[in-house]
């Protein structure tokens, strides 16, 4: 049985793995279509890429959603985190589901309900209102990582330098805080790649002037027509490779040095 | 005894604060203007509920969801089973490949497949060099629910997996020691186990199918078009703000409801626990 098993999961992952693979020698594809294999190869289309404002101003825009995103989302989640934790109160309960909410309603509902509220205080089309819908979807991944960071510290920690004197600031800055920061740290990332990720409200509320990298790229392979998106996808994609295989290294050596 | 509901609320305030007013008022928004506001009706859901057409892209959406889930859980499962029991140099590249699956953007994949099916493609190639002159493969069901399965699987594998990894494989030698054969061990021990992980990978891949926009509308033909690309034309070509907005309670009411189902036999903060 085994062997057969082995062979199906194997054969599922290369479905998984290769199909993405195509992108790579597309991105040097001199064809204006999407046709595989390509007729033949240059790199013009990276320097396209680079080169053509049409791209590189919804790239810098997602970047700006995201960094901002991530700044308000951590700075709502991480008190929101505490609070929940450490302190009974009425509400709690009800604190808890709203924080969870976003999870559970589909980007399309939410795109429709973006585009009829934001249009009242005229943030269609802008920054802030891509960043505002990007913070509500990203908090409840970052609040449920600190949670979970928070669940596992030794309270202790924060006795033991009370008794020796640190006030509640100091013990919380110089104790508690160095302790969390690997959770948070990871709670910032995916809230970052949450927003540079996010494309159906993106597609709807971000308009021409926010539109973000994932608005361009759906709308340049809806019209079939821009070859610079293949670079785009192989771009994207070796990020992916690099940071999951550097994340899954780096992971061994702590565990193997703890 | 207010002192500490104080402090407490002075922490969570704010994210309350932000999601009320920037998460459920916009849903306000949209509940209200799917009644007509104001000059209250029900006109719109009446529409959207005698329209065949609609009905149709609302059972397709939930038929869509169903085979998606199935065809991911039966390619999931031994996935996962495979990285938690077996593990080694193997299961390390699979749990890698899943993650970079998993991590890469939804449109890079869509792209990926609308190459390989396109008619410039490989497939269709192959597909020529058989002897079909004229196949197509790209905006077809099959191209839409391939595409969906390829973007949802990971979610399935990592879901299974998150639970299978907590199984003590002493229990499955328990059962060898007590005469079982691999076979029946698996089906009497491992399987049960390991079924709150298939219940939340079904879960997850379901309530995410239900609303998925960027895959069928890339990858499918009209005849594919679920609830949520139905919900984007109407946005889009700016139709009638009023049916929009019933669609997506509709949807909305689904998606709840399915969550509201597992709540009640599982508990929700095992989705994400």
């Amino acid at each position: 049985m085994r062997p057969v098993v082995v062979l199906i999961a194997v054969l599922v992952g290369a479905f998984l793995f290769l199909p993405m693979l195509i992108v790579v020698p597309m991105s040097f594809s001199n064809a204006r279509s999407f046709a595989f294999p390509p007729p033949g190869y240059w790199i013009g289309y990276y320097t396209a890429y680079f080169n053509d404002y049409r791209w590189t101003i919804p790239t810098l825009n997602s970047v700006i959603i995201a960094t901002a995103t991530t700044i308000v989302t951590m700075a709502l989640v991480v008190p929101a985190a505490f609070g929940l934790l450490r302190h009974r109160f009425k509400g709690r309960n009800l604190v808890n589901l709203l924080m969870m909410a976003p999870l559970m309603v589909p980007h399309i509902v939410l795109a429709l309900s973006y585009y009829l509220f934001l249009g009242k205080f005229r943030l269609t089309g802008t920054h802030a209102g891509v960043i505002i819908a990007h913070t509500c979807l990203s908090a409840p991944l970052a609040f449920l990582i600190v949670a979970a960071t928070l669940k596992g510290f030794d309270r202790n920690l924060e006795r033991a330098a009370m008794s020796a004197g640190a006030g509640p600031f100091r013990t919380f800055w110089y104790v508690t805080l160095p302790a969390l920061r690997p959770g948070m740290l990871v709670a910032a990332l995916f809230a970052f790649i949450h927003s540079f990720d996010e494309t159906v409200v993106a597609i709807f509320i971000a308009g021409r002037a926010a539109s973000t990298l994932p608005r361009k790229m759906f709308e340049s392979i809806r019209l079939e027509a821009d070859p610079v998106i293949a670079v785009v996808s192989t771009l994207l994609f070796t990020l992916v490779i690099v940071a999951t295989v550097v994340a899954t290294f780096w992971r061994k050596r702590t565990s193997h040095a703890t | 005894m207010a002192r500490p509901d104080v402090r407490a609320w002075l922490l969570v305030g704010p994210a309350t604060l932000f999601i009320f007013l920037l998460f459920v008022a916009p849903l306000g928004e949209m509940l209200w203007r799917s009644v007509g506001g104001a000059d209250f009706t029900l006109k719109h859901y009446e529409t959207f509920f005698s329209t065949p057409l609609y009905i149709r892209v609302l059972g397709h959406t939930f038929w869509t969801a169903f085979v998606v889930t199935l065809i991911c859980l039966l390619l999931g499962y031994p996935v996962a089973f495979v990285i938690a029991r077996y593990g080694g140099k193997l299961g390390g590249l699979l749990l890698l490949v899943v993650a970079m699956s998993m991590w890469t953007s939804f449109l890079v994949r869509a792209y990926a497949w609308m190459v390989i099916l396109g008619n410039r493609g490989p497939v269709v190639a192959l597909l020529n060099a058989l002897g079909d002159p004229n196949p197509k493969v790209l905006f077809t069901t099959f191209a839409a629910t391939i595409g969906l399965v390829h973007l949802l699987l990971p979610y399935m594998v990592m879901a299974i997996y998150a639970v299978m990894a907590r199984i003590d494989p002493a229990h499955l030698r328990a059962a060898a020691s007590l005469g079982a054969t691999p076979g029946s061990a698996f089906r009497h021990v491992y399987l049960p186990l390991s079924l709150p992980g298939v219940v939340n990978g079904c879960v997850l891949v379901f309530i995410i199918c239900l609303g998925f926009y960027v895959t069928p509308v890339l990858l499918g033909g009209p005849q594919d078009h679920l609830i949520a690309g139905l919900i984007g034309e109407q946005i889009e070509e700016l139709l009638n703000w009023g049916l929009a907005a019933a669609m997506s309670m509709v949807l909305l009411v689904a998606t709840l409801g399915v969550l509201a189902i597992y709540n009640a036999v599982v508990g929700l903060d095992k989705l994400w626990g």
